[in-house]
């Protein structure tokens, strides 16, 4: 079986190519329809990777709604002598604000946090997400992330589609795009999200892993926490595998008769389609039992592994489905848009993440899996030095803030126990080489072997890419 | 006018045309070859490439232009600059830019090689010299130009074909003959209505398949008045129509009567003109109708922002820019977004052009809020309502005698029951609450926990700031239905209170529930849904008091009794959503999380109880039915009082799932009655409405909706028309300005867009962008032409449609020869009728259609179609909820379902996503489309109703096939094709035979439950039969 796989990934490619260069049809020694279905299956853009890539796959831990950089990794000490004074004019230089905190006083409030040193890189790690203070020396923390876009939506599909408008592509769209997947069994890009109890403010539309304008093909795949984890993936009650096999025998069947008579070779795509759709019918399902992973797997991940559709499983999860040569994983944890309370709100999502977060990197590395692999970590944006609500009670919290924020990386090409990039003593501007959005997604791109500028997609008339028309450049000092 | 010179006699006069034109074609083809030494011509074959290679750096855009250099414009490029000019009219040798697409050196290399743009092949060198030589003439970009008819010279030809032939001719190919007449009605019926023709209506055109029962057909379609749903559809797509705002809130708007508006005007052949100047403008005609108000609905279509901290003037500039984008894509064929930061790179249309055209739509009344602010808004009454709260009426109608017989029959087993549980309650007494004994007790930051024997578990020293408690058991009733909760004080806790910590109070934040089987590794969480306690802090908001705010997973409120005088007890009781059956094996896990933001409140003393016992039992603190029925003491069931009898009744019904389900259908039907019911009267529809005080309008600086530059007044871009107008323009001038004779772009995009709805691609392959970096159309000459016919027919869409799907090339087979599909992989050249997949949309009005499920009914509210369970829970965290339309409010077309635009309908697959405005159908092949087409309830319900019909109406394999084809295919199958069938039949049908419980499964797919019958096996096969036809490509592609 894997030989024919093989050798069809080549001809499909090659046949690929012929049908863009205008090869005859008659030179293949395989019949029509065999071509025609070999070619659907086809994965990738011929002309990618441009260069060897250091990563051949992502994880990417979405945490939406914006962590604090300020309790959690940017450590401030000299705050303290500020709590409660009006943040310096010099500093905020007229920033935009939300309506939530614009004209109202910004006092200071210093982390809530005590910070550590961690490891042989001595990155400072607040108290909150002890676990990831384990694997310090394996992450590379960007501390002078920022973006354009004050409100959760815009920033959201800015961070993960590169333009604040939907419409346009995801970043692992464009991976699937261009590299495909190796798994004929799975879809290239796929993405889970956290089951979650309490209703979230920020609800996750599908254009965050859309595809925008390249063909649905390369959209994420939803896995859901149901008995149904993709949708229509169950065929009814009362048809079991034998009838269905069957009937799309005699689909497959009727559609070879119709191909005969209209020539048309999207048939034999649609015969493969189908078959697609029945391997996926098994090999999804699955994905989301876990109970042949050992009692060590649920021991590193954390308590919360052990119940599907959390956080932690979905961890534990990411790692089965690189595992299975899946391209692309993200997953999403919501409701990290802490107001207020910051000591019980969150320190929540730090208890549901920072073991399996800490865990995913540690059981890559000691697969192997790591040194290829990228994990991304961060959200769309960080929070503001000033407190929101009273900055000295317990219910302070802290509004939105694109001028800076933190997000971590490991594995895949990037250099560990690295911090790269500075903010001032406020943790509010970038003071040293700022890495912006689009400059992260062409660092990703190129991880991946993919040069960003050349990297492009022609719709109507215009051709797009991922890091968009401003100038943006590949992050190289965090590339070991 | 127009329509006179297409009366039959002409069109026989074409199709004699055509036929004659097929038989002497292969002669002509010999004859023609492509003619060599054509001259260049600019706006074919050099403005494309110039827009492509050099406008980046050298075209309109000051901003980005490099070396002072412009090639869009002729007095630039041949100007001489010191020693040399760019462009040397009639010698190329001389001209630098010759010199430079040809160089071998990187630093003088054009385009450079970090542009990453591709350099000019040879071809296009050639191409070049030969222009220059020839004198380097200049001209406009094509679509800049007015369209004009060009001389056809064969007046009898249609006009279509004419063009076509030429071209097939010139590349000497020939036309494909006509497909059979099956294909052909199916073909046309899609087109023109969206909907499969009736196996009737294939019959009779088969047996006459003549040009003038083609017409007939085409003339009956035309005046269906499913002709408007289907133009709605593209139409709705183009203008982002959506039944929600979009973004984080993405409430719910009303203005679907504009839907019912689209549908309206396109049945009625509004003149396109007519129809476009309304939705502009509407509002500023001379005493508008309340219809000409509702028209402007399509400019307030765009998403609206609700999400809290949002600038409502930041959305407020997004709104208007989105009509300008609209406006630009849909009428314009330009993508004008491109001008919004910086002047358009390739078009000639200026960062001042885009904000002077924002101008038009920044003057409404609108604030830039959303949900039920998002004014102005239009008072309406729809005229569909009326039969849909009647349809509504007729559903809880039908419904209310099914619940009342399966209540009777219900009650009927109440008494016995009764008797039952009363001998038990004698005898055995009732115990409502059963104590759990812990296997484990953990804390997961330290407490230490025991428990004693009565069941009481004691925290040793509850001192820490959080901490949440893990309580491990097996449970000793077989089903568990609910928990109980008690909160002991007692004198070693602060202040002889719950808790050591702080002020002695308890704050519970939250609590959860998890089942585990012995050994297993994994845990599944089961859903508690009601909490109550005997006491609770009375708060608002997010605080901490309420019981029921353990449930949500929230540690920012919880239940507590702080401020509670008295010392007692604390009982707690949480009901599980559905009742759980528990195997031996397995065992609970609850636990209690104490992470309030104050801290040091860690309950010291609980207990924990649980019960089988549902319904009222376990949603409050009254004693459980069975208990009270203890404390009565009755002597017999007779003396039981009312009030405890009838609280029996409603725990007995709570869990009798027959009655249950039918009483379900009925609160379903009663929840549709009373959503539309509140449609009758007047609804807010949003529409344009001019503000009072006009804004000033200004250039947005690199299009930051807040760096306002220079003060622009409304106008059209001035490479378009040039005013000279003494006052400002108004949008209805706007709107007139885009379907005058003047615009040489409205016509041709909206032919191009009706073309496209026919032949799945327009003649220029990007609807959306005529501009330089579109596509150039494959058949400039037709487009023209039909662009022109077009505005003299007075805009008449129903006249061009009808021109197009009367020409023998949109009559072609699209059978594919192997020749063909090498020479024209695309189609370009119109040598065969397209084949392509139909829109997914269409795919679920053919099932309905076909089967015989369809309502037919036209316009009115929203409809709800299936879709699986918790789709858009798990997106808004249960903040919506779908629940799919009743009775035959569940078979409406696919234009009226709800459309919930951050969750589109999940049964729609390669659909426009109505955020912003869409003109290109997307057309992929995944596998999840095929699970879709597979197992949507939808189509498996169309399955087992077609093939009810199929088994009760006809006798014998033969006859039941045949009319399944007919209704799904319009087309009798072969006898192969017939053999395939009938052998997959058979093994269903053997499956079935000895599965009749699979049979009675499958075949319950309606909306109420369905008794099984004895010829299930069969049934179930012819199902299976129905679904697999469904389900080939044919059925689900235009051929």
């Amino acid at each position: 079986m894997n030989n024919i796989n093989t050798q069809g990934e080549s001809v499909s490619r090659r046949y690929f190519l012929g049908r863009c260069t205008g090869i005859s049809l008659g030179a293949m020694s395989l019949g029509l329809l065999e071509q025609e279905k070999l070619r659907a299956d086809a994965v990738g853009l011929p002309e990618l990777p441009h260069f060897a890539p250091k990563a051949k796959r992502v994880i990417f831990l979405t945490q939406s709604g914006g962590p604090s950089q300020i309790e959690l990794f940017d450590h401030k000490p000299g705050l303290m002598k500020w709590a409660g004074k009006e943040l310096p004019a010099s500093v905020r230089r007229g920033q935009r604000l939300t309506t939530m905190t614009a004209g109202k006083a910004q006092l200071i409030m210093p982390a809530r946090t005590k910070f550590t040193r961690c490891g042989q890189s001595g990155a400072t790690l607040g108290e909150w997400m002890p676990h990831l203070q384990t694997v310090a020396d394996d992450l590379c923390f960007i501390k002078s992330m920022e973006t354009d876009q004050i409100n959760h939506a815009p920033a959201m599909t800015k961070f993960l589609t590169g333009h604040q408008l939907p419409g346009r592509p995801s970043v692992g769209g464009w991976t699937s795009y261009g590299l495909g997947s190796d798994n004929r069994n799975l879809p290239d890009y796929l993405v889970l999200i956290s089951k979650m109890k309490r209703p979230s403010d920020q609800p996750l539309y599908d254009h965050y892993w859309g595809s925008g304008f390249l063909p649905s093909k390369y959209q994420g795949v939803k896995l859901r926490n149901a008995k149904e984890p993709v949708l229509y993936l169950r065929d009814p009650e009362g048809m079991p595998r034998q009838v269905r096999r069957n009937m799309l025998d005699g689909i497959s069947d009727l559609n070879e008769i119709r191909f005969d008579k209209t020539g048309d070779p999207e048939i034999a795509t649609r015969i493969s389609q189908y078959e697609m759709a029945w391997r996926m019918q098994s090999s999804i399902p699955d994905l989301n039992d876990l109970s042949d992973e050992p009692e060590s797997t649920f021991e590193l991940y954390g308590a919360d592994s052990r119940r599907p559709g959390t956080y932690a499983a979905n961890c534990v999860q990411a790692r089965r489905l690189v595992e299975r040569g899946v391209r692309f994983v993200q997953l999403f944890h919501p409701d990290w848009d802490h107001h207020s309370r910051l000591s019980s709100w969150c320190t929540a999502r730090c208890r549901d993440t920072d073991q399996a977060s800490a865990a995913l990197v540690k059981d890559l590395k000691q697969r192997g899996l790591l040194d290829d692999t990228l994990v991304i970590w961060g959200g769309e944006f960080g929070r503001g030095v000033a407190g929101q609500g009273k900055w000295d009670s317990p219910e302070g919290g802290r509004d939105h803030h694109p001028r800076c924020f933190t997000m971590w990386m490991a594995g895949g090409g990037v250099k560990p126990g690295m911090t790269y990039g500075k903010t001032d003593d406020f943790s509010y501007n970038v003071a040293e080489n700022p890495v912006h959005v689009n400059d992260l997604h062409a660092t990703i791109l190129h991880l991946l072997g993919i040069d960003h500028e050349r990297f492009t997609h022609r719709y109507q008339g215009l051709d797009f890419r991922l890091t968009g028309v401003e100038q943006s450049r590949v992050v190289k000092e965090i590339i070991a | 006018m127009i329509k006179e010179n297409f009366d039959s006699d002409l069109y026989y006069r074409y199709s004699t045309m055509i036929r004659f034109l097929y038989s002497t074609t292969i002669l002509m083809l010999i004859a023609s070859i492509a003619n060599a030494a054509e001259p260049v011509k600019f706006s074919r074959d050099i403005l494309p490439i110039l827009s492509d290679r050099c406008f980046h750096c050298h075209g309109p855009d000051p901003a980005h232009r490099e070396a002072e250099l412009r090639l869009d414009l002729r007095e630039d490029a041949i100007k001489r600059r010191d020693a040399h000019a760019v462009i040397v009219p009639g010698n190329p040798d001389e001209s630098e830019l010759l010199k430079r697409i040809t160089s071998d050196d990187e630093f003088t290399l054009m385009p450079p090689p970090d542009a990453h743009r591709k350099p000019l092949t040879e071809k296009q060198v050639e191409t070049f010299r030969q222009w220059i030589a020839e004198g380097a003439k200049w001209g406009r970009h094509w679509s800049f130009e007015k369209p004009s008819r060009s001389n056809l010279a064969d007046t009898n030809a249609h006009p279509i074909d004419a063009f076509v032939l030429r071209k097939l001719q010139q590349e000497g190919l020939s036309p494909t003959p006509q497909a059979s007449p099956e294909t052909l009605l199916r073909r046309l019926s899609f087109d023109l209505t969206g909907l499969p023709p009736s196996s009737e209506e294939v019959q009779a055109f088969t047996e006459n398949p003549n040009a003038k029962e083609y017409e007939q057909a085409v003339d009956r379609l035309l005046s269906s008045p499913h002709f408007g749903e289907r133009m709605a559809m593209w139409w709705l797509d183009a203008a982002r129509y959506s039944d929600t705002d979009g973004y984080q809130q993405d409430s719910t708007r009303n203005n679907w009567p504009w839907r019912d508006w689209v549908i309206d005007s396109f049945n009625a052949n509004k003149p396109f003109d007519d129809f476009t100047v309304e939705q502009f403008a509407g509002d500023l005609l001379e005493n508008p109708t309340p219809e000409q108000i509702l028209a402007t609905c399509f400019h307030r279509n765009h998403m609206t922002n609700g999400e809290g901290g949002r600038d409502p003037e930041e959305s407020r500039i997004d709104y208007v820019r989105d009509r300008v984008n609209t406006t630009g894509t849909v009428f314009l064929g330009l993508t004008l977004e491109c001008a919004q930061c910086h002047s358009h790179k390739f078009d000639p249309i200026s960062h001042k052009d885009y904000y002077s055209l924002t101008a038009f739509f920044n003057s409404i009344d609108e604030t830039g809020k959303a949900g039920g602010s998002a004014n102005p808004y239009h008072a309406y009454t729809s005229p569909y309502t009326e039969r849909a709260v009647t349809e509504a009426e007729q559903i809880v109608a039908g419904r209310k005698p099914l619940e009342a017989a399966a209540r009777k029959q219900a009650e009927a087993e109440f008494e016995p029951w009764l008797q039952n549980k009363f001998e038990q309650v004698q005898q055995h007494g009732f115990k409502s609450w059963r104590v759990l004994t812990a296997s484990e007790l953990q804390s997961v930051e330290g407490t230490p926990l025991r428990q004693k024997d009565n069941g009481t578990v004691i925290a040793e020293g509850t001192t820490l700031f959080q901490d949440d408690y893990k309580f491990v058991a097996s449970v000793p009733v077989k089903r568990l239905t609910g928990l109980r909760l008690e909160v002991f004080p007692h004198e070693s806790q602060t202040g002889g209170k719950y808790t050591q910590g702080g002020n002695g109070e308890f704050i519970l934040s939250d609590v959860k529930l998890q089942i585990r089987k012995r050994g297993s590794t994994q845990l599944t969480d089961i859903e508690l849904d009601s909490a109550v306690a005997n006491i609770e802090k009375k708060v608002k908001g997010r605080n901490y008091g309420l019981v029921k705010d353990t449930l949500d997973d929230d540690p920012r409120n919880g239940w507590t009794t702080e401020g509670v005088e008295e010392i007692e007890v604390r009982t707690a009781v949480f009901a599980l959503a559905e009742p759980l059956e528990i195997a031996d094996d397995e065992e609970l896990i609850f636990v209690m999380l104490h992470r309030s933001t104050t801290g040091y409140a860690n309950i010291g003393r609980f207990r924990l109880s649980a019960t089988d016992q549902a319904g009222e039992a376990v949603r409050s603190l009254q004693p459980m039915p069975l208990e009270q029925l203890t404390d009565e003491d009755a002597e017999s069931i007779a003396s039981i009082t009312p009030e405890t009898r009838k609280r029996l009744l409603s725990q007995f019904l709570v869990d009798h799932d027959e009655y249950q389900n039918v009483k379900a259908a009925l609160d379903r039907a009663n929840r549709h009655l009373s959503e539309v019911n509140k449609m009758t009267g007047n609804i807010r529809v949003q529409i344009l409405k001019r503000k009072d005080e006009p804004r000033t309008s200004h250039v947005l600086v690199r299009g930051v909706w807040d760096k306002k530059g220079d003060v622009v007044t409304p106008n059209v871009p001035s490479a378009f028309l040039s005013t000279n107008s003494e006052t400002e323009p108004s949008r209805l001038d706007l709107a007139q300005w885009i379907v005058s004779p003047e615009n040489p772009l409205t016509a041709r995009v909206i032919v191009n867009q009706l073309w496209q709805l026919c032949f799945g691609e327009g003649l220029v392959r990007t609807p959306g962008d005529f501009g330089l970096q579109g596509e150039q159309p494959t058949h400039p000459e037709l487009l023209d032409w039909l662009a022109v016919e077009f505005m003299e027919s007075g805009w008449d869409v129903k006249h061009i449609i009808k021109l197009i799907v009367t020409s023998q090339t949109y009559q072609q087979s699209s059978d594919i020869t192997p020749e063909l599909l090498e020479r024209d992989p695309e189609n370009r050249l119109l040598a065969r009728a397209p084949r392509f997949r139909l829109p997914s949309w269409m795919i679920r009005d053919a099932w309905l259609k076909s089967s015989g499920l369809l309502n037919p009914a036209l316009g009115g509210p929203p409809v709800y179609p299936y879709q699986p369970k918790g789709v858009w829970a798990e997106m808004f965290m249960g903040r919506f909820n779908y629940n799919p339309s009743p009775g035959p409010s569940q078979y409406r077309r696919t234009v009226y379902a709800f459309w919930r635009r951050s969750a589109a309908p999940t049964f729609l697959f390669d659909s426009a996503q109505r955020r912003v405005c869409e003109v290109r159908p997307r057309r992929t092949n995944t596998p999840l489309h095929a699970l879709t087409l597979l197992n949507d309830r939808t189509s498996l319900e169309a399955s087992q109703f077609l093939a009810q019909e199929a088994f009760s109406t006809k006798d014998g394999f033969p006859q039941r096939l045949k009319f399944v084809t007919d209704r799904i295919l319009s087309r009798s199958l072969s006898p192969q094709e017939a053999s395939i069938i009938e052998r997959k039949w058979k093994h269903s049908f053997n499956f079935y035979s000895n599965h009749p419980q699979e049979a009675a499964q499958l075949l319950d797919v309606g909306q109420l439950p369905r008794t099984p019958t004895d010829q299930d096996a069969e049934r179930a096969a012819w199902m299976v039969i129905a679904s697999m036809i469904y389900n080939i490509d044919e059925a689900i592609t235009h051929e």
